[in-house]
């Protein structure tokens, strides 16, 4: 056991900070985002998620007083503003959280661990992804494998976020050769090889985010 | 209806309604999200909750994230009455479900109806390709009932398919019509298209039932007045 650092617990500022920090991130990289969804899929998922984000900062300004409150916030926020997948998707993955969460005051590392595991099995429940699909799935499964490693390894959960963030990053790119066999992009058959996937990608970002918002804290 | 589009949507429905002259089962519309093409859970709650009814509601769907709208959208509301979400095409299903409905069946009759609704087209592409479309059951020997031809240009097609299965549908028979060799359920605009008969077509109605009478007199007066396209140019 180490010494306490601020980064042993989660609370509503620091889910805030991490949301906000997501926001910018598919502001920065929305035409990134927009260029992947354009060669294998309808070319929106940046400005689904720029105007999802949009709507969640507005929404979580002030914060509800529990972790849970604001991710069901989050989920449901997304769920009535992006109207591709990623809605229902990113909506399920915040709200299975939100359950996970319970009415705890901030989420420890464990407590992280389980949110963003019911939002993974949430979106598994929804999309019914498995591994190699070549969606959202394949960078967030590996990143919260690496986030569980970590904390079993006696990492504070930064450090877990920082592990977590990279292995969504080699998730995102191990889409590239993958054939899509879900989503709009399942339609494109073999033209879908060779891209990287917007929903991995995005993911991957969200991850980043944690990372980023954890190390600032 | 959950659609990406409104105007898909709504097109849609006019389209099914005119099969059943305006009447019909109410059909509720969630469509479209954040001002353009999209789906939205919360819209398809409303939706839902607006065609509730004990007897339930047939839920159809475009594309694959309209089935990730509905299916979030019965997991956060949790309704009390029965609902199907359909794997039926959006346009045909709709068709389908909607004469279906109108002529009195069930949920899960309707549900089946939609689901099959892709039949007539397959058998007719099935037809002009030579091959044996597999559709109303075979007729084992021709049953005794009501002979008549069809006088009508395009013979049973959608709309005469559609006012046989509605009229017939209303009343207290089991009806069948059998021609080039297969048999239709005549409460089935469905199987009533997959027999194929087209002008000059002979055509058999059998009926059994406290309306089979009834049942047969309405089939007989809708073919001789070839479904009111006579005059049709």
């Amino acid at each position: 056991m180490g010494t306490l650092t601020v980064t042993d617990a989660v609370s509503v500022d620091g889910l805030v900070a991490w949301l906000s920090s997501f926001r910018d991130a598919v502001h920065e990289h929305g035409s990134y985002l927009t260029e992947l969804d354009s060669a294998i899929g309808d070319a929106d998922h940046g400005a689904n998620l720029t105007r999802g984000m949009d709507a969640v900062m507005t929404a979580v300004v002030p914060p509800p007083d529990t972790p849970g409150e604001l991710l069901k916030k989050v989920g449901m926020t997304l769920v009535t503003s992006v109207g591709g997948a990623s809605g229902p998707l990113y909506g399920t993955f915040f709200l299975r959280g939100a359950a996970a969460a319970g009415d705890a005051p901030a989420l420890d590392g464990s407590a992280m661990l389980a949110v963003l595991r019911a939002g993974l099995e949430g979106i598994v429940a929804r999309g019914k992804a498995e591994a190699g699909d070549k969606t959202m799935y394949d960078a967030l499964a590996p990143a919260l494998d690496a986030f569980e490693r970590s904390l079993a390894a006696g990492s504070d959960v930064g450090a877990a976020a920082r592990a977590a963030a990279e292995a969504a990053a080699e998730g995102r790119d191990a889409t590239e050769p993958l054939l899509a066999l879900k989503g709009r992009a399942s339609y494109l058959g073999e033209r879908s090889v060779g891209h990287i996937d917007p929903g991995a990608a995005s993911s991957a970002l969200l991850l980043d985010a944690l990372a980023d918002s954890l190390d600032r804290a | 209806m959950v659609s990406h589009s409104p105007a898909l949507a709504v097109a849609a429905v006019e389209l099914a309604r005119e099969m059943v002259h305006g009447d019909g089962p109410v059909v509720e519309i969630a469509a479209g999200a954040a001002g353009g093409f999209g789906t939205d859970a919360t819209d398809v709650t409303v939706a839902l909750e607006r065609a509730a009814s004990p007897d339930g509601v047939l839920v159809l769907m475009d594309l694959g994230s309209a089935v990730l709208s509905a299916e979030l959208s019965l997991e956060l509301s949790a309704p009390t009455y029965p609902v199907r979400l359909s794997s039926a095409p959006l346009v045909e299903g709709l068709v389908a479900a909607v004469v279906r409905a109108a002529g009195g069946a069930d949920l899960a009759v309707v549900a089946r109806e939609a689901e099959g609704a892709l039949l007539p087209k397959a058998s007719s592409l099935a037809e002009h390709a030579g091959e044996r479309p597999a559709a109303a059951a075979e007729a084992a020997e021709s049953a005794p009932g009501v002979r008549l031809t069809l006088i009508n240009p395009q013979g049973l097609h959608a709309r005469p398919a559609a006012q046989i299965a509605l009229a017939v549908g209303a009343l207290t028979a089991d009806v069948a019509v059998e021609a080039c060799g297969r048999r239709a359920d005549a409460t089935s605009s469905l199987e009533l298209l997959t027999l194929g008969a087209g002008q000059g077509a002979e055509i058999t109605v059998t009926a059994t039932g406290a309306d089979a009478e009834q049942a047969i007199d309405t089939v007989r007066d809708l073919v001789l007045a070839g479904f009111g396209e006579l005059e049709a140019s």
